[in-house]
């Protein structure tokens, strides 16, 4: 289990983070780690599901970070499902 | 004895310029000292500045200025003026100090750089009292704030600042480093006293001195008058360099230096500029936004001093001017959000009338940046304050060394930061021109750490928040908090009408 460095946003906040997340963590505990950061701090909670976004593609969130191919300091968006 | 005109002797107290037998020209003014775009020596002996000045005239000036400021000085210490003040107003005032006082006090470094290796005598001449001038500001803009320290002691910022690893100062001091401190003397004259002094603080200044005496700030408004005369001299050093250059055909270097610098002191005056006025000053004092203040006093002038010398705006002006509507109030809410990480207490400034003036200047705050203050609002009402306090770092520009903050406007959403790969490390940008910057001389600013960078590296150990704050050099009695603690969320639009009659 390694330590991934993000460079992460929620689509509706104002600023890009630092997000640390594992190389073993599927992308919806991602998405949690980093609507931690952004809602119901500065992003209005909505009642919909999270997705993640990475290199403009949605990623499917059963994958791991590693699975998925997301290196250290990539960026990932997370938005609610429209 | 008859006494001469001025003007029959100036050029004879001025002109030192002569033909070098014993050594060459290049010898004299080494490229790395003054970057000579091979404009002929002597073509620099017709630099000429506008406004003229005698070493007797200098002299008799400053000691006028420095009796009258100091005597205002002298009296206010002994009023309770300062503790009338507005909190938001001190939250300008805190930040102005440790941002400013020790760059002027660099700036005469980058002025003796170019007192001796100005390639016209009258150039060396007038950046002769540019050296004077602002080692004066660096010496008085830290002897004010050194009365204060009796009132908070994050006035100690004001020197402190600059030897510290705070963002805000790695901010300003990799600009005023690029800038002037370790800057050869050409690109000074175009960098600092045309791009940065003629183009922002000259105006800048103007507008804080009348500020600062509209909210009662009599100390503050008479310090920064004084300063504001001297920065018009010196500040005049830049266009008549451009002028030669331009005559001689360099345009495309001149273009460059002005470009490379300008974006970096746009973002970092509406660090300081834009959030005092938008926010920090209190609203009964407001006379403009800062976007107005940005359109009237510094576009205009500029595009208007541009357009005579034959040069073009940057090419990044609708970037800059899109920028205008927003990037302010995204590093208002970070600072605020972050405040532990800066020096002064941050004013909220989203009360109700407040957020009435900041929908009327900027159509569509509320929209966007309102809705975040909306969610932080209602966490303050239902005391959970510690969900307005920062978890993580942000991301910070790996060129202006600014958190990346995006426009918050669904439509026109670019969140991802702009990349750059160098020598196989990854640098990451808040915006084209900052990467555009880096891309134009990586090997400039490829070594350059920004807070993440040594975060990630190690050099903050144990990674903690807490030790990113240690690592900063912020002890808890200098960690911003709220400068009203958090009155404004629970300020109804009537109160504030009682508290402004």
């Amino acid at each position: 289990m390694a330590t991934v460095p993000l460079t992460a946003a929620h689509k509706e906040d104002f600023v890009v983070l630092l997000v640390p997340v594992e190389d073993t963590d599927t992308i919806a505990q991602v998405a949690q780690k980093i609507a931690a950061h952004t809602v119901g701090i500065r992003v209005k909670p909505r009642n919909k599901p999270l997705q993640v976004m990475h290199n403009g593609r949605m990623v499917p969130d059963h994958l791991t970070v590693a699975e998925a191919g997301i290196r250290p300091m990539d960026y990932v968006e997370v938005s609610y499902v429209e | 004895m008859p006494k001469l005109e001025r003007s029959a002797y100036y050029d004879l107290t001025r002109d030192m310029n002569w033909r070098f037998k014993y050594v060459r020209a290049e010898e004299v003014f080494p490229q790395e000292m003054v970057h000579n775009p091979e404009v002929p020596y002597e073509e620099w002996w017709k630099w000429d500045e506008p406004y003229k000045v005698t070493y007797r005239e200098y002299v008799y000036n400053q000691s006028e200025k420095d009796h009258g400021v100091y005597s205002v000085k002298a009296a206010i210490a002994r009023s309770k003026l300062f503790d009338a003040l507005d909190n938001g107003w001190k939250a300008a005032l805190t930040a102005h100090y440790g941002a400013i006082a020790l760059p002027e006090y660099l700036a005469s470094i980058g002025e003796s750089r170019m007192a001796r290796f100005g390639l016209g005598a009258s150039w060396r001449n007038m950046a002769t009292y540019g050296c004077l001038d602002e080692t004066r500001h660096g010496q008085i803009q830290v002897y004010f704030p050194y009365g204060l320290l009796d009132k908070h002691p994050q006035f100690d910022w004001a020197h402190k600042a600059f030897h510290t690893n705070e963002w805000g100062a790695i901010a300003a001091r990799s600009m005023f480093d690029r800038m002037f401190t370790a800057n050869d003397a050409l690109s000074t004259a175009i960098q600092l006293t045309f791009t940065f002094e003629t183009g922002f603080t000259n105006l800048q200044f103007l507008g804080m001195a009348a500020d600062a005496m509209d909210v009662g700030d009599v100390e503050f408004g008479a310090l920064i008058s004084s300063i504001q005369t001297d920065e018009s001299r010196h500040a005049q050093i830049g266009e008549p360099t451009l002028r030669i250059l331009l005559k001689n055909g360099k345009k495309k270097e001149a273009q460059r230096l002005v470009e490379t610098m300008w974006w970096r002191a746009w973002h970092i005056f509406a660090l300081l500029t834009g959030l005092s006025m938008d926010y920090y000053t209190p609203l009964e004092h407001r006379s403009m936004s800062f976007k107005e203040f940005m359109e009237e006093w510094v576009l205009r002038q500029f595009l208007d001093m541009f357009r005579d010398l034959g040069m073009d705006p940057p090419w990044y002006w609708d970037i800059m001017r899109d920028e205008m509507n927003w990037y302010q109030h995204g590093l208002h809410l970070g600072v605020w959000f972050w405040r532990p990480t800066v020096w002064w207490n941050p004013d909220g400034g989203v009360s109700e009338a407040e957020r009435e003036w900041l929908e009327e200047k900027y159509p569509g705050w509320n929209d966007t940046f309102g809705r975040y203050w909306d969610v932080i609002t209602e966490n303050i009402r239902n005391g959970q304050t510690e969900k307005t306090l920062p978890q993580t770092l942000p991301l910070v520009c790996n060129m202006c060394h600014i958190p990346i903050v995006t426009l918050s406007d669904p439509k026109q959403k670019h969140n991802a930061p702009y990349v750059s790969e160098y020598n196989g490390r990854r640098y990451l940008f808040c915006s084209e021109p900052c990467k555009w910057i880096f891309d134009v001389e990586p090997e400039k600013y490829a070594g350059y750490l920004s807070i993440v960078d040594r975060f990630l590296a190690g050099h903050i150990q144990p990674p903690t928040l807490e030790n990113v704050l240690a690592y900063m050099g912020l002890t808890p009695d200098i960690w911003g908090r709220d400068a009203d603690n958090y009155a404004w969320a629970f300020q109804k639009k009537v109160d504030q009408a009682a508290v402004g009659n």
